[in-house]
């Protein structure tokens, strides 16, 4: 185990700069392929109109896209991006269902942090920057608590739930095209 | 052609996030589909919640009755008796019919009524993987077991061949690989963000912040962790980050250090090779040395 504090003593969080913050996992084509490894094709289908985003009680600028996973025998499943706003982040991902209607996975696709989310750039961060030219220890990825206090998966839940409606209520019914 | 790997998907009530690189693209998706895979099944045995859980079936088993449990349970459960021995029962698996009392847990459904008096040490791991409870009382691995999920998890990458990455599941993160990696934590309270803490290689970080989850309950602060020796509740004001070796350590000497008094805390660290950092509202970051 190797452990380096960044952290003197007694340090303060006063005369801190925020910083941006965005994580991308995947692609909506990577989410496919690993919900849908046979699939051959993913073939767009009609997002929900207005009337069936009321009936579902959607936020206003609710947007899912809904893509059909077809392999050779006809249609998997259903691949659906939608995104969701938490306290203080949006998360975009995607639920894959098979053509049941059951859920095979559910994939964060990106997640960025519209306020709360910064990286607080400490004085002592700038001496330990220079530090690492001298040190062997190479780095090069940053890993964040993303998930902590504030990313709630509720939010994540409630998205969900709301994808499986609008299941029910339009996809379940959707004939398979030729 | 490898390259990094990033997914985060559901589990254990939050999103985990895995890191995968050294492996070529397919395989790294295969790698973190079996790691979340296990979390899953880490998380079905040793559920409070599910009825068919491990702990469920200990819950309803009657007293003195050796119950078969899943193997992984069984390593959980062993770890947390002897965390909880040797802290003197501040870390205690069976403070959960506080946290029920609390509200912090629901009452499990179709189990026998605790007895107040019992603590860890009618808690029995029989040699036969069976586990065995002098008392009726009730388990809570909330304190360990999502440490140890993640530590399985980084198990099942490393068995796919992953040379390094991380498994993060918010709070308890695990990295492995010859490189030492940047870990930020997250700052709650009034003003929120990410600090950059700590280098580390091959190692675990748990961090337990009272503030983001704690309630006000008869105009007092009140929140999830509590001294399993006294069985009243620890401060809300700070945040604890643990080093370990293990992210079950982390995640258990995460609430040791929160709960116990210092020695007993700076002995614990010691003995297991472990550092923390502790932050408060008056006094900043303070190392918490062994």
């Amino acid at each position: 185990m190797h452990v380096r504090w960044l952290i003197p003593a007694g340090a303060g969080l006063a005369a801190l700069a925020p910083a941006a913050y965005a994580t991308q996992y995947l692609s909506v084509e990577q989410a496919g392929r690993a919900a849908f490894p046979q699939a051959t094709e993913f073939r767009a289908h009609a997002a929900p109109d207005a009337a069936t985003a009321a009936r579902l009680g959607a936020p206003p600028d609710w947007a899912p896209r809904v893509l059909e996973a077809r392999g050779a025998g006809g249609r998997l499943g259903w691949l659906i991006v939608d995104q969701v706003l938490g306290k203080s982040e949006l998360i975009r991902y995607a639920l894959a269902l098979d053509a049941a209607g059951a859920v095979r996975s559910l994939e964060v696709l990106d997640y960025r942090e519209s306020h709360g989310g910064e990286v607080r750039l400490a004085p002592w961060r700038a001496q330990f920057v220079g530090k690492t030219a001298r040190d062997p220890v190479v780095l090069n990825q940053d890993i964040r608590n993303i998930s902590g206090a504030t990313l709630s998966c509720r939010h994540l839940t409630d998205g969900v739930r709301r994808l499986l409606q609008l299941y029910n209520a339009t996809l379940r019914e959707a004939p398979e095209a030729p | 052609m490898s390259a990094v790997v990033r997914r985060a998907r559901p589990a254990l009530g939050t999103l985990i996030e895995f890191r995968v690189a050294g492996l070529a693209a397919a395989a790294a998706q295969a790698a973190i589909d079996a790691a979340h895979a296990e979390v899953l099944a880490v998380h079905r045995a040793m559920s409070f919640h599910a009825p068919d859980s491990d702990l469920s079936r200990l819950h309803r088993a009657a007293p003195g009755t050796p119950v078969a449990v899943d193997p992984r349970t069984h390593e959980v459960l062993t770890a947390a008796r002897r965390l909880a021995a040797a802290s003197d029962g501040c870390f205690d698996p069976t403070v959960a019919t506080r946290l029920v009392a609390r509200g912090f847990l629901p009452a499990p459904r179709s189990s026998r009524p605790p007895d107040p008096e019992a603590d860890w040490r009618d808690l029995e791991l029989l040699d036969d993987g069976c586990v065995r409870l002098r008392r009726p009382l009730w388990l809570d691995l909330g304190g360990i077991a999502k440490g140890y999920a993640v530590d399985r998890a980084v198990a099942l990458l490393r068995a796919h061949g992953a040379q390094q990455g991380s498994v993060n599941a918010g709070g308890d993160l695990r990295v492995f690989g010859p490189r030492a990696e940047l870990v930020h934590l997250r700052l709650d309270g009034p003003a929120p963000g990410f600090v950059p803490v700590l280098e580390l290689g091959d190692g675990a970080v748990a961090g337990s912040a009272g503030l983001a989850s704690r309630r006000r309950r008869r105009g007092r602060w009140c929140g999830p962790h509590l001294d399993g020796r006294r069985r009243r509740g620890v401060r809300t004001d700070v945040s604890v980050s643990v080093v370990a070796a293990s992210c079950l350590l982390a995640d258990a000497l995460t609430k040791i250090v929160l709960a116990a008094d210092r020695r007993t805390a700076r002995r614990l660290l010691a003995e297991h090779g472990a550092q923390a950092i502790w932050h408060d509202p008056h006094r900043g970051w303070r190392r918490f040395e062994a």
